[in-house]
């Protein structure tokens, strides 16, 4: 018990004093934060959003920017898909995942990889915004005048060698996540900003089958 | 007869890949010494640009994607980086004169024979140092191409630049006369290759890059 207390104190510790990002302060409530996006997501059956992911590489003189559009289906299928200046598409359905490249399509079983595993739980809990409740990582709270800001950290060695942090921008209206962004160690980082996004619209199964 | 068919075919499929064409080749004279206008230019040492290529490798039946950058930084400097389409990085190189630095490679990437094959790729598709290299000279029967013949560690490299166009078409790495690995820069426009297809011929690796972007 005396332990738990400890951890707790400890990460208490953490939140008060870790320096907020500019423009953003400790988040009073966290309680009542989180327990509004679970119900948010409780509430979500579908979604659907077009998005640009922006890549920073130091080296770079420019970011390279690719676009797409994702939908989403409750429980566990995904559709996200780059449009310019490649296509590419990932679709997970349930257990099933599925990659399309070149007009080739490759077909995999999430359980058999760890990798695929790990990808399928990120990228749902990313359009989702429960990886708050992963034990993988740990997390800090700010906020702003027009949003929540989910800093997480990997606790894993495997996680830490090729990721420092992910932030997640939730707007305060409606607890969406608008804006994901995943640092390497290297500094080096990966934005997606999410745009048009549309909740509880009806969307096929067929969306995430790919043939 | 029927197998005799079956042979000349294999051997045909065989030599598309692995037997050199060098017999064939005419030596031509060399320019005079100082005159460097016959040395391949490297493709990627365009006033320090970056390149972005939407890249395929596939390796003993498996299929791998994303996105390969090229950076100039200096003369002699390049930094190659490679992600996933997601934005996971998976390496990072540097190749420097003749120094080579690892900046990064994720573990599940990191496989040394792996490695070093696409670093070596890589690093041929660079063509740093080619100055510094003595070059015979040689063009086909049809007086198509020239092609600038180095030797390196023991392998001969084969560059062959279209005589019409003066664009770099192939590079053949060779062993004595057997074809070890295949550069082929298709699908010029304003002077770059848009199309780069790497086929090795002793092992079962193939690198596939289209450029997205200059």
């Amino acid at each position: 018990m005396k332990k738990i207390f400890s951890v707790i104190f400890f990460f208490a510790t953490i939140t008060v004093f870790a320096q907020a990002p500019k423009g953003f302060t400790n988040m009073k409530d966290t309680t009542a934060f989180k327990q509004k996006m679970e119900s948010q997501s409780k509430l979500t059956n579908t979604m659907e959003s077009d998005f640009t992911q922006e890549k920073y590489l130091s080296v770079m003189s420019e970011n390279i920017v690719s676009k797409g559009h994702f939908c989403f289906k409750k429980t566990n299928m995904l559709r996200w898909e780059y449009t310019t200046p490649y296509t590419y598409l990932i679709a997970i359905n349930k257990d099933k995942m599925f990659i399309k490249d070149n007009g080739k399509i490759n077909k995999y079983d999430i359980n058999s990889n760890k990798m695929f595993k790990s990808i399928n739980e990120m990228m749902v809990a990313t359009v989702q915004g429960n990886l708050l409740s992963n034990k993988d990582y740990k997390a800090k709270y700010y906020e702003s005048d027009k949003f929540y800001l989910i800093e997480l950290f990997p606790v894993q060695k495997a996680a830490k060698d090729f990721l420092k942090s992910i932030q997640l921008y939730i707007d305060k209206n409606d607890y969406a996540v608008v804006k994901v962004k995943m640092t390497e160690p290297s500094d080096d980082y990966t934005s997606i900003d999410f745009s048009n996004r549309k909740t509880n619209q009806p969307i096929g199964d067929e969306k995430f089958i790919v043939k | 007869m029927r197998n005799l068919l079956l042979s000349s075919v294999v051997a045909l499929l065989l030599a598309g890949c692995t037997f050199g064409h060098y017999g064939k080749l005419k030596q031509v004279p060399a320019p005079a010494s100082g005159d460097h206008s016959m040395i391949p230019k490297p493709i990627f040492g365009d006033n320090f640009n970056s390149f972005l290529f939407k890249t395929n490798i596939t390796v003993y039946g498996k299929d791998f994607s994303g996105l390969l950058m090229t950076k100039q930084m200096s003369p002699q400097d390049y930094r190659v980086i490679f992600t996933t389409e997601l934005g996971m990085k998976i390496f990072d190189f540097e190749f420097k004169d003749t120094s080579f630095t690892l900046h990064f490679c994720v573990p599940q990437f990191n496989k040394p024979k792996l490695l070093k094959t696409i670093q070596r790729d890589i690093e041929m598709l660079l063509m740093n140092n080619l100055q510094e290299q003595n070059f015979d000279y040689y063009t086909d029967q049809k007086n198509v191409y020239t092609i600038a013949k180095a030797k390196s560690e023991g392998m001969y490299n084969y560059y062959f630049t279209e005589i019409a166009s003066k664009h770099l078409v192939k590079i053949e790495h060779s062993k004595k006369r057997v074809k070890k690995t295949i550069f082929t820069l298709g699908n010029y426009v304003n002077d770059f290759p848009n199309n780069i297809v790497i086929q090795h011929c002793d092992i079962k690796l193939k690198i596939e890059l289209n450029l997205l972007k200059k």
